[in-house]
């Protein structure tokens, strides 16, 4: 059996464990919002309590890498995209592109929000069960008619449940391709087909007894979710972020 | 579709908006600049599950991303990236797959038919995320062509061509698993 990864639930009993799902998912909704507003070092000052928090769930940072290590990628090619197409007085000129300290500082200023959000995510990812994330959408789809929330909420569920068994698969079938020196196709297509029909071979195959063992249980729409209950550590907590994301704006 | 129970449809559903979300960071190193995948399963959600459930796996994604979880390409979630520059894309996502699946739907395993239909819904997706870009960025529509649409074609040609491969094989495997 191979490691996890680190998109995967983690059980513990950290205060972020314990911290009311719905809480949770306002937490990231106004961490988003204003992580759009806030200044360079008031996303430095988030980015931080976040990777404290990661810490202190116990998930480490150099696993956290080498998952993400397409996504630094893509940071690198953001960051140069938006260093080069500001305006501004021009650094330097390599290849007939002009580099300025505007689009410096607005590229690490866009790496910097990204970062945070994906921390954000992955602290969530990590400290709540799938049962917590379906009570906590079936509770907010409940005032909105003609969505049926139960069936919602039961899918978004699934679906977090999924990820970390695909991220595993896909690395599975990768390293056991690599082993067979795929690397010496350079044809994409051949490489896309023979990457995706075996993971989907085995992830449907997996979907297919899920849905089954679901039967067997006589899963219906009509089951009683798990209770949620948000006590006064959860609206502290609340305080706190709103506090902490004022002072981001400021800083 | 009826061969198919409501549950498994589901099951599968979600696997399929699990597969996107993934897509954003799984990719196949090739030369400079790497294939990411997200693409290729939205393609293939339609294929795959038809029109009802191929849409609602692309309704759960973006609600997902709505919520903020890190799901779309590039790695931010959160509404407000609805309203970003590249939010009609991901709107547009929506009314491609049902396309996709309608059309797959009324020729079964054809994959003159599949390759039709995910051009059209690769169209759609332009329509929605061109115009959306133009609208928020204030360019001119040759220049939002030029830079939101031109440059991913040659990629997008290729996953439609591996998204008709890959759903003649996968498409048996509905329903495996539970014999």
């Amino acid at each position: 059996m191979a490691e996890l990864t680190s998109f995967s639930y983690r059980p513990g009993h950290s205060f972020i464990h314990k911290i009311d799902t719905r809480f949770k998912l306002l937490f990231i909704v106004i961490i988003g919002f204003s992580s759009l507003k806030a200044s360079m070092s008031g996303i430095l000052l988030l980015s931080l309590i976040a990777v404290c928090g990661l810490v202190m769930v116990g998930i480490s940072l150099r696993q956290v890498v080498r998952d993400l290590y397409i996504f630094i990628f893509f940071l690198i090619f953001i960051f140069a995209v938006r260093a080069f197409s500001a305006g501004g007085v021009a650094l330097t000129n390599p290849f007939g592109m002009s580099l300025t300290y505007d689009g410096l500082i607005e590229g690490s200023l866009v790496c910097l929000r990204i970062i945070l959000i994906v921390l954000i995510g992955l602290l969530f990812t990590s400290t709540t069960r799938t049962a917590e994330v379906k009570a906590a959408i079936d509770w907010i789809l409940r005032p909105f008619p003609f969505i049926p929330g139960g069936r919602v909420a039961t899918m978004t569920g699934l679906m977090m449940r999924f990820i970390p068994v695909i991220m595993e698969q896909a690395r599975e079938t990768s390293s056991a391709q690599k082993a067979r020196s795929i690397e010496n196709r350079k044809n994409p297509f051949y490489r896309m087909v023979k990457f995706s029909i075996p993971l989907l071979e085995r992830t449907f195959y997996n979907a297919g007894r899920i849905s089954m063992a679901m039967e067997a249980r006589c899963y219906s729409g009509k089951r009683t979710g798990q209770k949620l209950s948000s006590n006064i550590n959860d609206w502290i907590s609340l305080l706190v972020i709103i506090s902490l994301c004022i002072i981001s704006f400021l800083v | 579709m009826n061969k198919y129970s409501d549950l498994q449809m589901m099951v599968y559903a979600s696997l399929l908006a699990a597969l996107m979300a993934v897509g954003a960071y799984l990719s196949i190193p090739i030369g400079p600049v790497p294939i990411v995948l997200q693409s290729l399963f939205i393609l293939l959600a339609g294929l795959l599950l038809g029109r009802v459930w191929g849409t609602a796996s692309v309704g759960i994604y973006l609600l997902a991303g709505a919520f903020g979880l890190p799901v779309f390409a590039g790695g931010t979630g959160g509404i407000g990236r609805f309203f970003g520059p590249t939010g009609g894309y991901l709107l547009g996502f929506l009314p491609a797959v049902y396309i996709i699946g309608l059309m797959s739907e009324k020729r079964k395993n054809k994959v003159l038919t599949d390759v039709f239909a995910m051009i059209c819904g690769s169209l759609l997706i332009y329509a929605f995320g061109v115009s959306w870009l133009k609208v928020i960025t204030g360019m001119e529509l040759n220049k939002a062509v030029a830079v939101g649409m031109i440059p991913f074609l040659p990629g997008d040609a290729l996953k439609i061509a591996a998204a008709a491969f890959i759903a003649r094989s996968v498409r048996p495997l509905i329903g495996n698993g539970r014999s």
